[in-house]
């Protein structure tokens, strides 16, 4: 289990690194923290000619708050979202996300854009970013770009970045403030998550009603689930809302679950992701 | 003559083996770095069952660093055989790389050698050859049927043997038994998954002719016969070192095919040849333990009292009998030890062998004792049910008291001695079961799912030549050997043919010698692991290396003590039988002024030998071996508690609370005998909720990284609460036990009786298969719903 | 790259893990590998104080880090504070996953303040697995070295 031969780049800038992927193209792979990439090389499921390691990158590693987002570098670590004192101030869902990713020498290398642009279907980010209404930055040569989180995640490790390009930051939505939930079902501490749900409700005074319901590991991709918003902005029901989830996705199964279970475990993380939001839309704390 | 007095047997001493492995001095396999090394990579076959044919190794032989590619017809010669005395078994022999067909996923079909591993791994990928896929036993429900071809050509069937047992009185009573339940059990595949992998690496010297295997083995001296067997060389020309190990737990118990190619690459290529496995091969091939079928049938009376034990064990073994154990380990030991901690004595039992496409089967800590407690402590409990007495208390009126020793097993087995009431009523002690018994009832009446569980066990230990001899292996395992010598400055070296790979041997050992040579445990220094220091032994396994080793180091510490004595005797003028042997001295009892120092006595016997009485030699060594009788064992037992949460929704199984009370008799350190129950323990919570090799229906596997064979992390198992019972056996020297699989064997019953009473206020659902993975317990939930309802 | 304090210049292939180069390169074979995708915990090393898996990182990503391993935690014969717990409570059996878990426990000793309970201490080294203690003594292990009083149940 070793990595496949391949060239290391170490541009100590994003333009040096733009003009790498410019010249590459699809033979290049991004290494940013390599807690995902590296496996995949050791396991020799990825075989790239030439990886660009964009750690040395200045510039990358920022939380800014702006007026109802937050924007984050690509290179920020699960680590720090974890005990950032603004992300758990602003965006305390992916406080709680980034604290379940992986094991904690995987927090301190793997990073948020490394997640984000290589597209897990189960993982945390992808649906965190979803239910907090958020998007992705790219960069090129020729330019940057500003996709919705909901137009970036195509397919399984696909996504809307073209080879050219790097992600450069994430934004989240901060608007909804308090009124999330999130859960996840993990077989052991640090797995990867089989279904995740993520819940965020706009204020009860917000006429908009606006729901937000995302789920990660029942398709190919991150997925809001509309049912389930429906049922929770027309009657604040989480069972009910739990119920529209299970029926509306047909996960397929491995060794990890059959579709009849993950469906049940589609129910059962709505069903607190959505429960822990409206408590706390009530200006209560969850329990546990 | 006086023993010497024990100062360090019983002690809770810290290990001296620590500090080198605290400060990453530990020598382990993989960290060998011989001049020349050159570096191997297996290619394997991705099919289980398959011809293979037109192998092109030309483009990997042209890779930068490429030293050489083997494929099966270079090493056809040899190959691992191991056939069992046992009526009608039909035989395997396994290749050291498959010429022309394979049999299960993961098995070896060629080996590129390299400067390096990254070059190695590199070229095997340039390795072609053409598969056929064939219709594969994929598994019992295949060897079952009747519709597939055996794995091996000239098979009758697709059992490697098939045995039966009955009692005399087993029809009788049985047919008037008052009521009878019958379960079916199923205990997954899984494995012992150590972190270390195996490794290897082989020297040839063509001056001498002499191999050196370097190896990851508990099992030394039984390696180098079966490399002799399969290399064709007298003993006398290999030598197998194990140095340190990164823990074994049976899976490195075996000879692999890997260990004979090494050693042939090696003579070849006349370079150093290592070998790492990487996790994913491990998976594959190294190999796999547990997979059981049982259905068991209880006879009892109305005070569920057990009257009389029906059952059919089949295992799925896998693709070939492993060397030393052939393919009949685990059916047998089911068979034998099924009737359990009960007073039953009438027992009708039929057990197969079955061999499938699927990885080799050999040994994992407690060897078909997990499954037979399983089997034994769910058929208990359904007697429980169907009687409607307290779980605790239908094992009091069928376990065996102390007032039955030698208890005579309707399977044949002899159990020494024991405490199996007593440590039941100490476990509920131990766990706090009134507090658990109240938590519950909290829990309850919140609509919780809390339980409760229990199993009792005995563990077979330190069986010896009559029990293997019985069991039809083509090497009997009875002895372990001992050589202890000391030398002019007074410190002594224990050689022994065991091996220590986490154990904590080399602090016991050491605190035995050191109280038998009246020494410092400092003074004392243990060595195992290379055929070149004993002379022969099997190793470690089977719960049998302090019982065995240990009795072999107090023999031969105590011939060197007669020496000893002799000599001071003659040097102060007293009688042997007047010397007294502690605290680094030589005195003469009663005489606290005549003593001379155990240096300086070893430096006169050695560097003085004008000064030795007549007919004393100048040397200071003996080799002993110990073979406990009566042969058949000797036994540990232990009762287990655990409590366990499940979630509703998604079937997950949190274990809280897990108590265990064990008796295997006077304890050498209690604190290393603690950290084998708690490894044990954990291992048998991985047996009980977690580990899984998941095949398809075409035998390949599908859980092969960590991330698909799921092993308990820390979050993933309680703190335990424990305690002791010392009872010691009649038969060995200081009345020891053994107790290293011990904590393995009880989990799985006892989590799944905990289940099974978490779910009981919902409806009763047998519980009756392992591992209990959420999916599963939630299937159990629906079906104790569903049965619930119907009430 | 600096290791234990100890300045290192080498050319190496752009592919070569950290954990081969460690073991393989400068011969710290004390950082022992067990899986090689990152699960298991053995190769854990620290990366200028923070805890990563060795075998999850390129040697070339390590260029001008400090890398920290278990070579470098005794003083010559003395056993660092975590080394000693570990042997006191019984904390190792092989000793393979050993070197890993110290290092873990070294980042959790340099940044936690008060005594963590035993279910943060099991929290925060759950990605280090061990196959032989069962856990319980690592725990009372953690506990003494990080300065805890309360014990479990035993």
């Amino acid at each position: 289990m070793k990595p496949p031969k391949f060239r290391y780049h170490a541009p100590s800038s994003l333009d040096e690194a733009l003009d790498l992927l410019a010249t590459y193209g699809d033979d290049a792979v991004v290494l940013s923290g390599g807690q995902s990439l590296i496996p995949m090389l050791n396991l020799r499921l990825a075989r790239p000619a030439e990886v660009v390691d964009i750690a040395r990158i200045d510039g990358l590693g920022y939380v800014e708050a702006g007026e109802c987002s937050v924007s984050v570098g690509a290179l920020v670590t699960h680590r720090k979202m974890e005990t950032d004192p603004e992300v758990a101030r602003l965006l305390p869902m992916a406080r709680e996300a980034a604290g379940l990713i992986g094991f904690r020498a995987i927090r301190n290398r793997g990073t948020v854009g490394g997640s984000v642009a290589h597209a897990d279907p189960s993982a945390e980010w992808p649906a965190v970013l979803l239910a907090l209404d958020g998007s992705v930055e790219m960069r090129s040569s020729s330019g940057v770009r500003q996709v919705d989180a909901s137009d970036f995640f195509k397919s399984v490790f696909t996504t809307a970045r073209r080879p050219d390009e790097i992600v450069s930051s994430v934004r989240f939505g901060s608007r909804f403030a308090g009124n999330w939930g999130f859960s996840e079902f993990q077989r052991r501490t640090g797995d990867f998550a089989v279904v995740v749900a993520a819940v965020a409700c706009a204020d009860s005074s917000d006429r908009s009603g606006e729901t937000r319901v995302a789920l990660a590991g029942v398709a190919d991709r991150p997925v809001r689930c509309a049912e389930a918003e429906a049922a929770l902005a027309d009657a604040s029901d989480p069972r009910a809302a739990a119920e529209a989830a299970r029926d509306a996705f047909d996960p397929a199964g491995d060794a990890h679950g059959s579709t009849a279970y993950r469906k049940q475990l589609v129910y059962a993380q709505v069903l607190r992701a959505a429960t822990q939001a409206l408590t706390r839309r009530a200006g209560r704390r969850p329990d546990g | 003559m006086s023993a010497p007095e024990p100062r360090l047997f019983g002690a809770r001493v810290p290990r001296v083996e620590d500090d080198r492995l605290l400060k990453g001095q530990g020598r382990f396999v993989a960290d060998l770095d011989f001049a020349g090394s050159l570096y191997a990579k297996f290619v394997r076959s991705d099919e289980s069952s398959s011809d293979i044919f037109d192998f092109d190794v030309g483009k990997a032989l042209a890779c930068e660093k490429v030293r050489a590619v083997f494929t099966g017809d270079d090493f056809a010669g040899a190959e691992i055989r191991c056939v069992s005395a046992y009526e009608g078994f039909q035989t395997s022999s396994q290749p050291i790389l498959a010429t022309d067909r394979t049999r299960f996923a993961g098995e070896a079909v060629a080996m590129v050698v390299a400067e390096d591993e990254y070059a190695a791994e590199d070229a095997a990928e340039d390795v072609f050859f053409s598969v056929l896929p064939l219709e594969p036993v994929a598994g019992l429900d295949d060897a079952l049927g009747d519709g597939r071809e055996p794995v091996h050509a000239g098979w009758t069937g697709h059992a490697f043997v098939r045995r039966s047992m009955a009692t005399g009185g087993f029809e009788r009573v049985a047919g008037s038994a008052a009521h009878r339940v019958t379960i079916e059990l199923r205990n997954a595949r899984h494995g012992a998954i150590p972190m270390e992998g195996r490794a290897c690496v082989a020297r040839y010297d063509r001056g001498s002719g002499l191999f050196e295997l370097w190896t990851t083995t508990q099992i030394p001296h039984l390696i180098r016969a079966g490399l002799a067997d399969a290399l064709g060389v007298a003993e006398s020309r290999i030598r197998v070192i194990s140095p340190d190990v990164g823990g074994g737990f049976g899976v490195k118990a075996q000879l692999y095919p890997e260990e004979v190619a090494c050693c042939l690459a090696a003579r070849e290529l006349d370079r150093p040849v290592k070998w790492v496995e990487d996790r994913r091969e491990h998976f594959f091939a190294s190999h796999h333990s547990r997979e059981h079928r049982h259905q068991v049938t209880g006879y009892f009376d109305d005070d569920g009292v057990l009257t009389a034990l029906e059952a059919d064990i089949a295992v799925d073994m896998g693709a070939y009998s492993v060397f030393p154990w052939t393919s009949t380990m685990d059916c047998g030991m089911a068979m034998g030890i099924l009737p359990g901690p009960y007073r039953v004595q009438e027992y009708s039992v039929t057990g197969t062998a079955y061999c499938t496409n699927k990885a080799p089967y050999g040994a994992y800590r407690g060897v078909a004792r997990p499954a037979a407690c399983f089997s034994i402590e769910r058929l208990i409990d359904r007697i429980a049910k169907h009687r409607g007495i307290d779980r605790a208390e239908v094992r009091r009126r069928n376990l065996i008291g102390p007032g039955d020793y030698p208890w005579h097993s309707p399977s044949g087995l002899v159990y020494d001695s024991g405490s199996l009431p007593e440590s039941l009523d100490k476990v509920l002690e131990a766990s706090g079961y009134d507090r658990l018994l109240a938590d519950q009832a909290l829990a309850r009446a919140e609509g919780r799912l809390f339980g409760i569980g229990l199993a009792v066990f005995t563990e077979q230990t330190a069986h010896t030549t009559r029990e293997f001899q019985q069991r039809g292996v083509p090497i009997v395992f009875g002895y372990e050997t001992a050589k202890v010598r000391l030398d002019a400055t007074g410190t002594a070296v224990v050689s022994a043919s065991i091996h220590d790979h986490g154990q904590g041997l080399e602090t016991t050992l050491a605190q035995i010698a050191a109280d038998r040579l009246g020494l410092r445990l400092e003074d004392i220094r243990v060595e195992y692991g290379d055929t070149d220091q004993v002379a022969y032994g099997a190793g470690t396994f089977a719960s049998r290396s302090a019982v065995l080793a240990g009795g072999a180091v107090v023999k031969a510490a105590d011939a060197v003590g007669d020496t000893l004595r002799q000599v001071a005797a003659h040097r102060l003028e007293a009688s042997p039988a007047d010397i007294v042997i502690g605290q680094n001295r030589l005195s003469v009892s009663g005489s606290p002024g005549a003593f001379i120092e155990t240096a300086e006595l070893c430096r006169l016997v050695y560097q003085r030998p004008e000064s030795l009485p007549r007919g004393v030699e100048p040397i200071l060594e003996a080799s002993r071996t110990y073979d406990a009788d009566p042969g058949t064992g000797v036994y540990t037992n232990a009762a287990h508690l655990a409590s366990v949460e499940v979630d509703p929704l998604t079937g997950k199984t949190i274990v809280l609370s897990y108590a265990i009370v064990e008796d295997c008799g006077p304890m050498i350190n209690p604190t290393i005998v603690e950290g084998q129950i708690f490894g044990g323990v954990a291992q048998g919570i991985g047996t009980a909720l977690f580990e899984e090799f998941v095949y398809d229906d075409e035998a390949r596997l599908l859980t092969s990284t960590f991330s698909d064979y799921l092993i308990p992390t820390m979050t993933d198992i309680p703190d335990f609460a424990v305690d002791h019972l010392e009872t010691p056996s009649p038969h060995t020297i200081g009345g020891l036990k053994g107790m290293g699989e011990g904590g393995a064997i009880a989990p799985g019953a006892a989590i799944a009786s905990a289940i099974e009473d978490a779910l009981s206020p919902v409806g009763d659902a047998v519980v009756a298969e392992l591992p209990l993975t959420p999916e599963r317990v939630l299937a159990l939930l629906n079906r104790a719903q569903q049965q619930g309802d119907q009430r | 790259m600096e290791v234990n304090g100890r300045a290192v210049t080498t050319e190496v292939d752009g592919r070569m893990l950290l954990s081969d180069f460690l073991r393989g390169v400068i011969g710290l074979t004390g950082t022992h590998v067990g899986c090689e995708h990152g699960y298991c915990g053995s190769c854990t090393v620290l990366i200028d104080g923070a805890s990563a898996r060795s075998c999850l990182m390129l040697a070339a990503q390590a260029n001008g880090s400090m890398v920290s391993t278990v070579e470098g935690l005794a003083d010559g014969e003395q056993l660092s504070i975590v080394q000693q717990a570990f042997k006191s409570c019984h904390g190792l059996q092989c000793g393979f996953c050993t070197p890993g878990l110290l290092m873990a426990v070294s980042e959790m000793a340099a940044e936690t303040a008060s005594s963590p309970s035993r279910d943060l201490i099991r929290e925060q080294l759950a990605g280090n697995l061990c196959r032989c203690t069962g856990y319980h003594q690592i725990v009372d292990a953690v506990e003494q070295a990080l300065g805890s009083t309360s014990r479990g149940p035993r």
